[in-house]
């Protein structure tokens, strides 16, 4: 930072390297000290490059794994062909259950579908749901630690029997319940026997809420204490603008971490809902459906089964490893916890 | 003490208050569309609106919507608080609590099968890797434990049946990895039923395994550093004396947290284990009686069943905790 604040000369300048490559460094070291954890971000890396495809300028509500933030993503440039085509042998017969061949690399299912075709646009799905539902659940639960660490009192014992509340329902058990019972609510659900998949994600969320909570809170209960926090209290900021300017700024990176761990678990906890009970979320490319199918038909079609096992594995692998290489870096506090 | 166990003990009752609160909330949030769907099948696509209203009658009355919510909130925290769970609102009509009497031992014996397991993993693995630290034997060991932990348990438990019923088809593997069609309980037939539970409770074991180890190689990485090791290694010790002895018996103290957190989750923790291999467990009971019908009275019973244990397990965990670390005092 000083060496860019000094003018420097034309010879300084050679020596100084430019911020790129600082970036480049920091990326560099993070390999070498962190090798699992940079493993982990290359599966990720890889987790949604799948999910790209040619953005179209069509912009509606969230709520279709196409449509991620409201802009309507087409077909994934890496899926070989349409997820929906269905392939015919020679002889004229539906290609099911083949093996892994050079047409298809992945096998085909019980209806001759490309399995890779259908891995890769499953990544949405997963990425879709894992995302929304982190953001609900670090939203509310971050909120609600912020302010019961930092007010404590009252507030903070009810908060805390709320969550505690919270934590003892069986995880599962709760998400089959808000799935099944389906609640029409304006603008998220619609009235029909599926919940809309961001109904799915919220759900995902509400049940992540008490673990997101119960970490913002200890690390809030630590800076609170801070020397910063008091200066903030001597110049007059109220409550209000010290959680917000002085406490969130400094548990961020606690918050990160949370998030990117938390994607690995929402994205196994929606496949095992899907497996579970598959005739109460939408219909489409899922890992947990193919899972699911290809358990259905026993023994004949391994190969959806094994690749979307593999898919799922990878990507909690991969979002646990980053998220614990982050850690490391971003808030060795964490680590005790 | 005496104190703090009395708070405790409030608090517990005043979180299953919150509880039964919730899960009564949740089940009341949108019940005309439960109520539609479970009449359905009564009127099964009549059109005359006499018919359709009596069958939703006989749905509500089922559920036990019939009241004002503000009585039937009355009646239920009344009811539940005289241990009376209600009875069934499908099948014939038994009593809640009685089913999930009957349902808590599978689910109780696939825990504590998991738990020992489990331990039986970890507990070896765990020394090894960290009195080797660093070492081949530790590389190999906490990669098998990341993997471990990165393979979820249900996908794993759909890739042993997928291969044996695919592969091993009709030989010993299939017997005792893949799912059976009935259900032996444990004074009926031991063999059978350790069968049956071998594989779901090996494969929810690995991955609690996997974090018992992890966790267990930490705090013996942090123990063989404390100077009553190095007194124990100086006086001329066996190896095997100081590492079991006076290593391990402190490292496994906080080890216990998360045979507590198993031992709490003990009746639901398996749920879809259960499920997959066909367990007549509360797992099993709950999914079934969510996931098609909601069986209103039923699905209020197991969470309040499961949260009370998962908390008084909690209370009980931290005595004993206390009472093995005698430099935890409780105020």
């Amino acid at each position: 930072m000083d060496e860019a604040q000094a003018i420097p000369s034309a010879e300084e300048a050679q020596a100084v390297p430019p911020r790129a490559s600082g970036l480049l460094r920091g990326i560099l070291k993070f390999i070498r000290t962190k090798p699992l954890g940079a493993f982990g971000f290359l599966l990720i890396i890889f987790l949604f490059a799948m999910t790209l495809g040619t953005p179209k300028a069509e912009f509606g509500a969230p709520e279709l794994p196409d449509r991620p933030f409201g802009f309507e993503l087409g077909e994934p440039w890496m899926q070989r062909y349409d997820e929906e085509a269905l392939f015919t042998t020679q002889s004229g017969f539906v290609a099911a259950y083949e093996s892994p061949s050079g047409q298809h690399w992945m096998g085909t299912d019980q209806s001759g579908r490309d399995t890779w075709s259908r891995v890769v646009n499953g990544a949405r799905r997963s990425l879709f749901v894992g995302i929304w539902a982190l953001v609900v659940a670090t939203l509310i639960g971050a909120g609600i630690g912020i302010v019961s660490g930092f007010w404590g009192g009252w507030f903070d014992l009810i908060s805390q029997r709320f969550m505690d509340a919270l934590q003892s329902f069986p995880a599962l058990v709760a998400l089959i319940l808000i799935v099944t019972i389906n609640p029409t609510i304006p603008l998220i659900n619609d009235e029909g026997d599926q919940a809309t998949l961001i109904m799915a994600a919220i759900a995902l969320g509400l049940v992540g809420i008490p673990g997101v909570q119960r970490i913002t809170r200890g690390v809030v209960l630590s800076v609170r204490e801070q020397q910063y926090v008091e200066a903030a209290r001597v110049i007059g900021a109220t409550d209000v603008r010290i959680m917000w300017g002085y406490i969130l700024p400094n548990i961020f990176s606690s918050i990160i971490v949370v998030f990117s761990t938390g994607i690995g678990v929402v994205i196994l906890a929606e496949a095992a809902l899907t497996f579970i009970v598959p005739d109460k979320l939408p219909q489409g490319t899922s890992w947990g459906f193919m899972l699911s199918d290809s358990y259905a038909s026993l023994g004949d079609a391994p190969w959806p089964g094994i690749f979307s096992a593999a898919a799922i594995s990878v990507s909690v692998l991969g979002f646990n490893l980053a998220g614990d290489a982050l850690r490391d870096v971003l808030d060795p506090r964490l680590r005790q916890r | 003490m005496q104190q703090y166990l009395i708070r405790r003990i409030l608090l517990n009752f005043f979180v299953l208050f919150l509880v039964a609160t919730m899960v009564f909330g949740a089940l009341r949030i949108d019940s005309s569309s439960v109520i539609s769907r479970r009449a359905g099948g009564c009127f099964a696509g009549g059109t005359d609106p006499a018919l359709i209203e009596q069958c939703r009658a006989v749905a509500r009355a089922e559920l036990g919507l019939v009241d004002s919510i503000p009585k039937q909130y009355v009646t239920f925290i009344w009811d539940t608080v005289r241990l009376d769970l209600g009875t069934s609102s499908t099948g014939n009509k038994d009593a809640v609590i009685g089913e999930i009497y009957e349902r808590a031992g599978p689910s109780i014996e696939l825990g504590l099968l998991q738990i020992v397991f489990a331990l039986a993993i970890a507990l070896p693995i765990g020394v090894i890797s960290a009195v080797k630290q660093d070492g081949w034997v530790d590389y190999l060991l906490r990669f098998f434990s990341i993997l471990a932990l990165g393979i979820p348990v249900f996908v794993l438990a759909v890739l042993v049946i997928l291969i044996t019923s695919r592969y091993a088809e009709g030989t010993f593997l299939a017997d005792w990895l893949g799912p059976h069609v009935e259900y032996v309980g444990p004074f009926d037939d031991p063999v059978q039923n350790f069968k049956i539970m071998f594989a779901p409770a090996v494969l929810a074991g690995l991955g609690t395994g996997a974090i018992i180890m992890r966790f267990l190689r930490s705090q013996m990485l942090e123990v063989l550093r404390q100077d009553y090791v190095r007194t124990a290694w100086a006086k001329g010790l066996k190896e095997r004396v100081v590492i079991v002895r006076h290593a391990l018996k402190n490292a496994f103290i906080p080890v216990l947290t998360i045979v507590g957190i198993l031992l709490g989750n003990i009746v639901s923790g398996n749920v879809i284990l259960e499920f997959i291999y066909g367990i007549p467990g509360l797992g099993n009971y709950i999914v079934l009686n969510i996931s098609q019908n909601p069986n209103f009275p039923a699905v209020q019973g197991v969470v309040i069943v499961v949260a009370a244990v998962l908390v008084f397990v909690n209370l009980l965990i931290d005595i004993t905790y206390g009472w093995l670390d005698p430099r935890i005092r409780y105020s």
